[in-house]
């Protein structure tokens, strides 16, 4: 089958997101399920099938999910109702909006990482519990009850440790 | 006039810190946090408001913990029951907002306790974490509740208020998102912005009805 001359081409447009929180191993696969599921939940058959989402490019905490053109708005509300992707909770914040993957790896790159000031410890006491530093991004500090009881992760800052 | 989320629960109801929930706010696009049972500051420009909810007590121990309240600088809010206990906490000096009425029964707030709330400037909360986490039913209730809520709003302007109810900075969500959720409601961009400001006409004492010029 031949392809399409582009002025036949279904008008597509791509959402640059960020996962929540850094350092999440996001399966496109699932991440694809979880967002197919959201989108029919909240707008139905009819709708999903005119918003074709589809998960395209996972680079790093960023994904590139694809709809048609004109169901920006409606992908991005279905997108905010996606708290988890099995079993894993997460959170989807859109980036940016664009007419081209190509566009969106280039915001990618201009995406500032934000400096690390101070070399942070792998290990932390909070609330007279110890906690192992699992992610460290500028300000944030995420943090893991160490040992093998208790692994949901707490979201602090640099200025909560330093008050201990 | 500042755009603020109405609820969230830092540590230790939740499992992120006051500070790191304003630095995730300020990067969504608020103004200013009401936090459960959270002495106020402000956090990386961020206001953080003391939210103090009271749920599930009878109406005598609710007024006695409102005249407790009634000298601190917090916000207060009071879970919704039936018709006659949200009439009641409505007239009440000191209750900034009715929450959860989407959980509430039918009738519970009705034309008669939407006049009384917009005379006595309480709000109505809109939880938006039943929109976001909810899905079938759950979400269906209470999508119908707040459309019933807001065509009273409409008739009678009482003041209304957005919160995630997030006890985690993955609950919270940006405040472009947030309008997106509420147009599902009917809401249009102005509404939204007024359900947004509605901790500031609700906090700030409202215009004396006689002005003595001398």
């Amino acid at each position: 089958m031949s392809t399409r001359p582009p002025t036949l081409r279904e008008k597509r447009r791509y959402l640059l997101i960020s996962v929540e929180p850094a350092g999440t191993p996001v399966n496109q696969k699932d991440l694809y399920y979880a967002v197919s599921d959201a989108t029919t939940s909240l707008w139905g058959d009819v709708m999903a099938a005119a918003i074709m989402p589809a998960v395209v490019a996972a680079e790093g905490r960023f994904v590139v999910i694809r709809c048609r053109r004109g169901t920006e708005r409606e992908l991005a509300i279905a997108l905010s109702t996606i708290t988890t992707c099995r079993d894993l909770r997460i959170a989807l914040r859109l980036v940016a909006v664009s007419g081209t993957i190509e566009s969106l790896r280039e915001r990618i790159r201009t995406v500032k990482t934000p400096v690390t000031e101070d070399p942070v410890p792998s290990e932390c006491t909070f609330e007279k519990t110890v906690f192992r530093i699992h992610h460290c991004d500028g300000q944030k500090v995420d943090v893991i009850e160490k040992g093998f009881k208790n692994t949901n992760r707490l979201f602090l800052t640099r200025e909560d440790l330093e008050e201990l | 006039m500042k755009i603020t989320d109405s609820c969230v629960y830092p540590y230790p109801c939740g499992d992120s810190s006051v500070r790191r929930m304003a630095l995730e706010a300020k990067n969504l696009g608020f103004d200013r946090l009401v936090a459960a049972d959270t002495p106020s500051g402000e956090f990386y420009g961020i206001e953080v408001c003391t939210g103090i909810i009271i749920r599930g007590t009878p109406l005598k121990d609710l007024i006695n913990r409102v005249k407790r309240e009634r000298n601190r600088e917090a916000v207060v809010s009071a879970e919704a029951g039936d018709n006659g206990f949200n009439r009641a906490v409505i007239s009440l000096k000191g209750v900034h907002i009715i929450r959860g009425i989407q959980s509430a029964e039918k009738t519970a707030f009705d034309h008669v306790a939407a006049k009384m709330a917009a005379d006595n400037r309480v709000a109505i909360d809109l939880d938006l974490s039943l929109l976001l986490s909810g899905r079938g039913i759950t979400r269906q209730r209470a999508m119908h509740r707040f459309r019933d809520v807001l065509t009273l709003e409409q008739r009678f302007e009482f003041p209304l208020t957005i919160s995630s109810h997030a006890h985690s900075i993955m609950d919270m969500r940006a405040v472009r998102e947030i309008t997106g959720l509420c147009s599902l409601l009917g809401m249009d961009i102005p509404d939204v912005e007024k359900a947004f400001f509605g901790v500031d006409i609700i906090i700030t004492p409202p215009d004396p009805a006689v002005k003595v010029i001398r």
